[in-house]
């Protein structure tokens, strides 16, 4: 058994690790679906059947255990900021799971199944899961998600087959635009706050990033997978300030441990003064 | 990490044609029915209406109205667990009290709350891996210890507790060295009964689903009160003498008023963001709280009225059981309802969580 959280932490700590992600750049996405197709195709998932939505081009629907990457499409009823023709705009986000500093779902798993790999992403051992599901409630962003036919709790491992072999993820080698940026972390913060500036001096003020530290997401202190949004994340699906959960269970647990107290001491009582009302 | 190779299958959705491809990728381990693929034609929701730029934004827009959150996978071994579960925890607690500080005229009542415990946990763990999605893996619960997932903290607590609970309850009524072992397993069982009868609340509240995460404080005193008043249920349906009648009866009273009055905190806190509240007040959840708060309330009604009839007792009794059922049940729909709404989630995280 180990003891995770009272001895070590669940940080590998060897020297070789590494900590990279992905920088969505949602300005430069053209809702080409390569980085859909790449992670299926590399990662052998199963199609999710194939149907008609309505929601705009959008027939992925949302992410799940078997879709690793799903490309948002919002068709706005306003312009851009300094677009010149039309009441109309266009935004696309390839999204994907967070791997948060934070992370709901390892924090939830109590099998150890979901352990935080050398890469500093959060990945899921398919031989441990045994689908209890708690990791599922415990992601704020709705990302990983039970197969029913399967049984077990899965989502994106950021190809860690491919980090291993020191290829970048599936998705964002085959991104045409570089929306998808894999790479160092610092590098990629770097990349994005220059991109931000770029963006306001070109007077797409809207321009802000989504989860790139612990400053601006304190809920999740920040995430490796961050985002380029011009609008507020509700219209992306996104949670405007998630939180994992753990930061707010000392609530429940003290108040559990106030209830169970006040139990023991109404039994003890219910003793006593009933032997007490047969003494009378 | 090593992946088997196997033969690929036709008609898995893979789309690999078997005589030039090898199943090695990180998701080929996903087991799926052959017929997946019959799954074309139909979204598994209503289909979008209306071209999506013609439509006004809302000042609190979604994305198609889709969930934000997924819905919990569980089904209804879960609110099922957390009622025999609670209900086992109080009752092993009422019984160590019981052992420790009555006397010989408690030697029925200390038997039968150590045989209601020993019942619940083990039926408990037969829930809780009724609903796991790989029942045969159980006992990866028992690989790992975290400290930041109350399940796995209760996966513990009911692994420690289950065999005090069986061993006080075999062991009860005997003397000697054997019942100088049932007397420590039961203490040790009232012990860990304090956190059974609790923490499947912090379960739940320790979750990103709004309703649940609202109730976080309310939650825990809901769950403890209903597991006083489940236990003093089902004693209540079995012998007592007079003397055990009357603490069974105080117990279970306190049990129901502070189930009723944590009820009302509950709605209070979740009902601060009102689209969080919807999940409690509409629909099968909603309709679930109602009937628990009619039932709880008419089982105390029923306690309170002054005689000693064994109909009444066993009628109060079957109402508090309902009404505890129900609770759990209701709390679990409304969880389910409230990741299914993108807005709950938004409206709680713009006024602050």
């Amino acid at each position: 058994v180990t003891i995770e959280g009272l001895v070590g932490g669940a940080k590998p700590t060897d020297e070789a690790s590494r900590r990279v992600g992905f920088f969505t750049d949602t300005t430069v996405c053209i809702g080409c679906k390569a980085c859909e197709v790449a992670c299926k195709e590399w990662n052998q998932l199963p199609d999710d059947g194939l149907f008609f939505t309505g929601m705009s081009y959008d027939n992925t629907v949302a992410l799940g255990a078997s879709t690793w990457r799903h490309v948002s499409f919002i068709e706005r009823p306003v312009p851009l900021p300094g677009q010149e023709a039309g009441g109309f705009s266009w935004l696309l986000m390839s999204d994907v799971c967070k791997h948060c500093s934070t992370a709901g779902c390892l924090e939830a798993c109590p099998t150890g199944a979901i352990v935080r790999t050398e890469f500093d992403s959060v990945y899921v051992q398919p031989d441990i899961c045994n689908g209890c599901g708690y990791c599922i409630v415990g992601c704020p962003f709705g990302v990983i998600d039970r197969r029913e036919d399967d049984g077990r709790a899965w989502k994106c491992t950021m190809c860690y087959d491919r980090l291993r072999g020191d290829m970048e993820p599936a998705c964002a080698k085959a991104c045409p635009t570089d929306s998808i940026v894999y790479g160092d972390l610092d590098e990629l913060k770097e990349r994005a706050a220059a991109r931000v500036h770029e963006l306001h001096g070109r007077g797409l003020t809207d321009a802000y990033l989504y989860g790139a530290d612990e400053a601006t997401q304190p809920g999740t202190g920040g995430v490796n997978a961050f985002f380029l949004l011009v609008d507020r994340p509700e219209v992306y699906n996104l949670p405007p300030e998630p939180v994992a959960p753990s930061r707010l269970a000392g609530q429940a647990w003290r108040s559990m441990a106030a209830s169970v107290v006040a139990m023991a001491a109404v039994a003890l009582g219910a003793v006593v003064s009933a032997s007490k009302a047969r003494r009378s | 990490v090593t992946f088997g190779r196997r033969a690929p299958r036709n008609g898995d959705g893979r789309h690999i044609d078997p005589s030039i491809g090898l199943l090695e990728g990180e998701g080929s381990q996903q087991d799926v029915p052959p017929d997946v693929a019959a799954s074309e034609g139909s979204a598994p929701f209503a289909v979008w209406e209306g071209v999506p730029s013609e439509r006004p934004r809302p000042a609190d827009p979604t994305y198609y109205e889709r969930p934000v959150l997924k819905e919990p996978v569980w089904i209804w071994a879960v609110p099922a667990y957390f009622y025999v579960g609670s209900a086992a925890g109080a009752a092993a607690v009422l019984g160590m009290v019981a052992r420790a500080t009555g006397g010989r005229d408690l030697a029925g009542l200390v038997r039968r709350c150590r045989w209601i415990a020993a019942t619940g946990d083990a039926i408990g763990t037969g829930l809780l891996i009724y609903d796991l999605g790989r029942p045969e893996r159980f006992f990866n619960m028992l690989r790992v210890f975290r400290r930041t997932s109350p399940l796995s903290v209760g996966s513990w607590i009911l692994a420690a507790s289950t065999p005090l609970t069986a061993t006080s309850a075999l062991l009860s009524g005997e003397n000697g060295l054997k019942g100088a072992m049932a007397d420590i397993a039961g203490a040790g069982a009232g012990l860990l009964g304090m956190p059974m009868a609790g923490y499947t609340s912090v379960l739940l509240s320790n979750t990103a689903v709004p309703v649940w995460q609202e109730a976080r404080r309310s939650l825990p005193p809901l769950f403890v009160a209903s597991a006083m008043s489940s236990a003093a249920s089902l004693l209540d349906l079995m012998h007592l003498n007079g003397r055990e009648e009357r603490i069974v009866h105080r117990f279970g009273l306190v049990g129901k008023v502070g189930a009723l009055a944590a009820m009302t905190a509950v709605e209070g806190d979740v009902h601060r963001v009102e689209k969080v509240g919807g999940a409690l007040r509409e629909g099968l959840a909603g309709g679930l709280w109602r009937a628990a708060k009619g039932l709880t309330a008419a089982s105390l009604g029923l306690s309170l009225v002054p005689g000693a009839g064994r109909i009444k007792r066993q009628s109060s009794a079957i109402l508090g059981t309902g009404g505890a059922i129900l609770m759990r049940f209701a709390v679990f729909h409304a969880g389910k309802a409230s990741a299914r709404d993108p807005r709950a989630t938004f409206h709680l995280q713009r006024t602050g969580a």
